[in-house]
């Protein structure tokens, strides 16, 4: 056990120290502890994106609307330059509802990317204070991007039902939860990939808009691929974006009322388990790291 | 150094000492940055070649150099130094945010660090950092409730608390970051210069919460550079200097004679600032920290000596 302080004639003191009580500081816990930490933050989350949200939207006269008013922007732009000047829609069905899908759909994922890379730099106030599990901090970016997408979503099925040639509800409608669910699950390992990185590299938030850039070109935003890719080869390996995937089967269901091919669910669905999973671990891992200035 | 019984300074709040709560082995934190410093003699070219470039000479600074102690529960332990002189690098990495480049920090449970940050989410009234503190802290919404009026009454900010946190003064901030971090008395509580700004009732309050954590068996450390913080909120100090442990002794004794210290060295008076130096840390007897383990019964490792 542990004495007072033990006085030799000069020599030094000899703290004698019981370490069966104390354990090494600062050290991340194992990934079992994590999980149950972060579920006891689970309502500090809940506060922390809702904190966010609101916080985000105040530097802006219109606030909420640019949630909806920016992808309006963005289509407008890609409609006349793709549509009108270059002609992309030749053989696209029904291309101003190909294009609003394109463009709603991907900004989800776009965002994903770039707000993870700022999210460890934006909450750092927060994680010097506190102890906590810090990917509490993407997992609140996650969140609040996820339901900020509803109403998102209900503008784009609203102007894709309204603007002509009208898309028509079908019953293919029903699966599109389950595509929006599996963009979120893969959007999460993004955050928190991007979170990490970014964190570590600092310099990695400038090239990210570059990347998400050439990943808009690459997934057929605002033009059908295989009309621009013949090589059989290259275009299998654009056809395995998660991204390329979101947006086709969002529009085989929503506007030509047809099953996607199982290819394209099984590669998603393959992205949606295997990237949170492997970026949750990869987030755990740095986590002695953040704290740092 | 005596005390005379007519004028009886303000001292730190004594408590009964327990167990130890922290111990510091060996501990260095070294930094390699770039220095566009000079160097005199002899260049290489290679180097010749770099700073012309732009590049700058990589150097080692040590931050904190062979510090040991240990800290028992009921402590209020001050930090004292100059600028640059350590003591927040020491503290971050008890705090376990910097991870040390050789030795090691032992602790009974996590330590709480109120750091220097500015607001903690500066769009948000005070109210809603608090509600947000907490709930970060591993609060049900429920507790976080029954806690608010607490942290109110310690923080004593009046109607402010409505108002965005952007809005306070930095003395408000602190005060505030510290009722929330201290309303869960924790173990072991680091504060960096947090108090040093505040009026004499908030002062008074914060003093009580600290006694009250350690008689809880907690222990506080306390980093500031002014000596009369210290020597009024603390049991014990350690001054250190360029990253070197120059004292650890009774916070009255050690606050003293680094004042003597610092007011000769702002007089200009160099040669006997450093002859005080010296003195100091003849005075000081190294701490060798002996781990142990009783349940196996056996020592963790060799003995640690001090150099």
């Amino acid at each position: 056990m542990s004495e007072p302080r033990r006085r030799f004639s000069d020599g030094p003191v000899v703290e004698r120290v019981d370490v069966s009580r104390l354990s090494p500081v600062g050290r991340r816990p194992s990934l079992g502890s994590y999980i149950a930490q972060l579920w006891g933050r689970r309502h500090f989350i809940w506060a922390d994106s809702r904190a966010r949200a609101f916080a985000g939207n105040r530097d802006t006269l219109l606030g909420r609307f640019w949630l909806v008013g920016k992808p309006i922007l963005d289509g407008a732009t890609y409609f006349l330059i793709f549509g009108v000047m270059l002609n992309a829609s030749r053989g696209v069905e029904n291309y101003v509802g190909f294009l609003i899908i394109g463009v709603f759909m991907f900004q989800f994922t776009a965002k994903a990317l770039t707000g993870g890379a700022g999210a460890m730099a934006a909450g750092k106030n927060i994680i010097r204070a506190f102890t906590f599990p810090r990917a509490s901090i993407p997992l609140a970016l996650v969140l609040r991007e996820t339901i900020s997408m509803l109403p998102v979503l209900v503008t784009m099925l609203a102007m894709i039902l309204l603007i002509p040639p009208h898309a028509q509800v079908s019953i293919y409608w029903l699966l599109f939860p389950v595509v929006f669910l599996l963009q979120a699950l893969f959007n999460t390992g993004l955050t928190l990939y991007a979170a990490r990185l970014a964190s570590a590299i600092p310099d990695l938030r400038l090239v990210l808009g570059f990347v998400s850039r050439f990943w808009m070109y690459g997934s057929g935003v605002m033009y059908s691929i295989d009309r621009f890719v013949s090589h059989p080869t290259l275009l299998a390996a654009m056809q395995l974006n998660p991204a390329y995937c979101v947006l086709e089967i969002s529009r085989d269901l929503l506007l030509y009322a047809r099953m996607p091919d199982m290819t394209l669910w099984l590669t998603l669905g393959a992205w949606a388990v295997i990237t949170p999973l492997f970026g949750f671990i990869y987030f755990w891992h740095g986590e002695e790291e953040y704290g740092r200035e | 150094m005596s005390e005379s019984p007519d004028d009886a300074p303000k001292k730190g709040i004594e408590v009964p000492l327990g167990e130890p709560t922290v111990s510091v082995r060996r501990l260095s934190v070294h930094y390699r940055v770039s220095s566009s410093e000079v160097e005199r003699g002899w260049v290489s070219r290679r180097e010749r070649l770099a700073r012309r470039l732009g590049w700058n000479r990589i150097v080692t600074v040590r931050a904190v150099n062979d510090v040991s102690f240990v800290a028992r529960a009921g402590e209020s332990i001050g930090i004292v130094g100059h600028n640059g002189s350590g003591k927040s690098t020491l503290l971050r990495v008890i705090a376990g945010l910097e991870t040390p480049t050789t030795g090691d920090v032992l602790a009974t449970s996590t330590p709480t660090f109120l750091g220097v940050n500015a607001a903690l989410m500066p769009e948000l009234s005070g109210m809603e950092n608090i509600r947000l503190g907490l709930l970060a802290m591993g609060h049900t919404p429920r507790e976080v409730r029954k806690i608010v009026p607490d942290v109110l009454q310690l923080a004593g900010i009046g109607d402010a608390i409505h108002r965005p946190m952007k809005t306070y003064s930095s003395g408000m901030g602190a005060r505030l970051r510290f009722a929330i971090a201290a309303s869960d008395r924790p173990e072991i509580l680091l504060i960096d210069e947090a108090l040093a700004t505040g009026d004499v009732a908030s002062k008074e309050r914060s003093e009580a919460r600290m006694a009250e954590i350690r008689r809880q068996a907690g222990t506080v450390f306390l980093v500031s550079h002014a000596a009369q913080t210290i020597e009024e909120m603390c049991t014990r100090a350690i001054w250190l200097h360029q990253g070197e442990m120059i004292l650890d002794g009774p916070a009255y004794e050690v606050a003293r004679a680094y004042r003597w210290w610092a007011w000769n060295l702002a007089k200009g008076e160099v040669a006997k600032a450093n002859g005080l130096l010296e003195d100091a840390r003849a005075q000081l007897r190294a701490t060798v920290v002996h781990p142990e383990d009783p349940t196996t019964d056996r020592h963790i490792s060799r003995h640690a000596h001090p150099s």
